[in-house]
């Protein structure tokens, strides 16, 4: 399976993020993104099940019961949803590609967090995920390959 | 098979949902969680632990595994940062 980027901005590898739980892969493998501080659609890396929506991450489970977890930004819990604007719906089917969310990563910088994103492969273990991007990457792209 | 409350203060949302997890895992166990008026999801689950949705200062019900166990997991999500 491949997932796809939500965001456009720079992949870089999990262990940069600035929480030890995401960037010593506790949560799960994967990367994370660096996103462009304009505000940007967010899309869904897979297609599935929207299992849960939160303002500040969403879990997607596919239909062979992968599951992808993306989180805007770190610690981003505390702004109770001021940095994001929901577009779909907890609970329905959603294509890759698809908007989740409007971000604004420049409310986050201004909050003085890290808007950085994690997109973690949940419940795999590392050795499944492959060609990772790193770099610039456009949302909608390639961002890896869960085998 | 032991039986436990606790109260999650920072809720398990994904940074301590998935330090909860690791826990359980790593204690070779199977311990059930989820509230008292709910149906339990296998605690070894992230996506089920995340599905389950627990604000801060929840109250929770643990099931599994031994006291000792149960206790630790308890005083981990009462510590949550």
């Amino acid at each position: 399976m491949v997932v796809t980027a939500p965001l456009s901005g720079i992949a870089v590898p999990l262990h940069k993020v600035p929480d030890p739980v995401f960037a010593k892969a506790i949560v799960g493998p994967g990367v994370a993104i660096t996103p462009n501080a304009e505000e940007q659609l967010v899309l869904a890396p897979i297609s599935g099940r929207l299992i849960k929506l939160k303002a500040h991450a969403f879990v997607i489970t596919g239909p062979d019961g992968h599951s992808i977890l993306v989180h805007l930004g770190i610690d981003t819990v505390q702004l109770n949803g001021s940095d994001s604007e929901l577009i779909a719906t907890e609970g329905q089917l959603i294509a890759a590609g698809e908007p989740v969310a409007r971000w604004h990563p420049e409310r986050v910088i201004a909050a003085g967090l890290s808007p950085v994103c994690p997109v973690i492969a949940l419940e795999a273990s590392p050795e499944v995920i492959s060609t990772i991007a790193e770099g610039p990457v456009v949302a909608g792209a390639d961002l890896f390959t869960w085998e | 098979m032991g039986i436990r409350a606790a109260i999650s203060k920072a809720g398990l949302h994904a940074r301590p949902a998935a330090v909860f997890v690791k826990a359980v895992l790593d204690s070779g166990a199977t311990v059930h969680v989820g509230r008292r008026d709910g149906a339990p999801v296998d605690a070894r689950s992230i996506v089920s632990v995340l599905a389950l949705d627990i604000q801060p200062g929840e109250r929770l019900v643990l099931t599994g595994g031994d006291e000792e166990l149960l206790d630790r997991l308890a005083a981990l999500l009462e510590a949550d940062q």
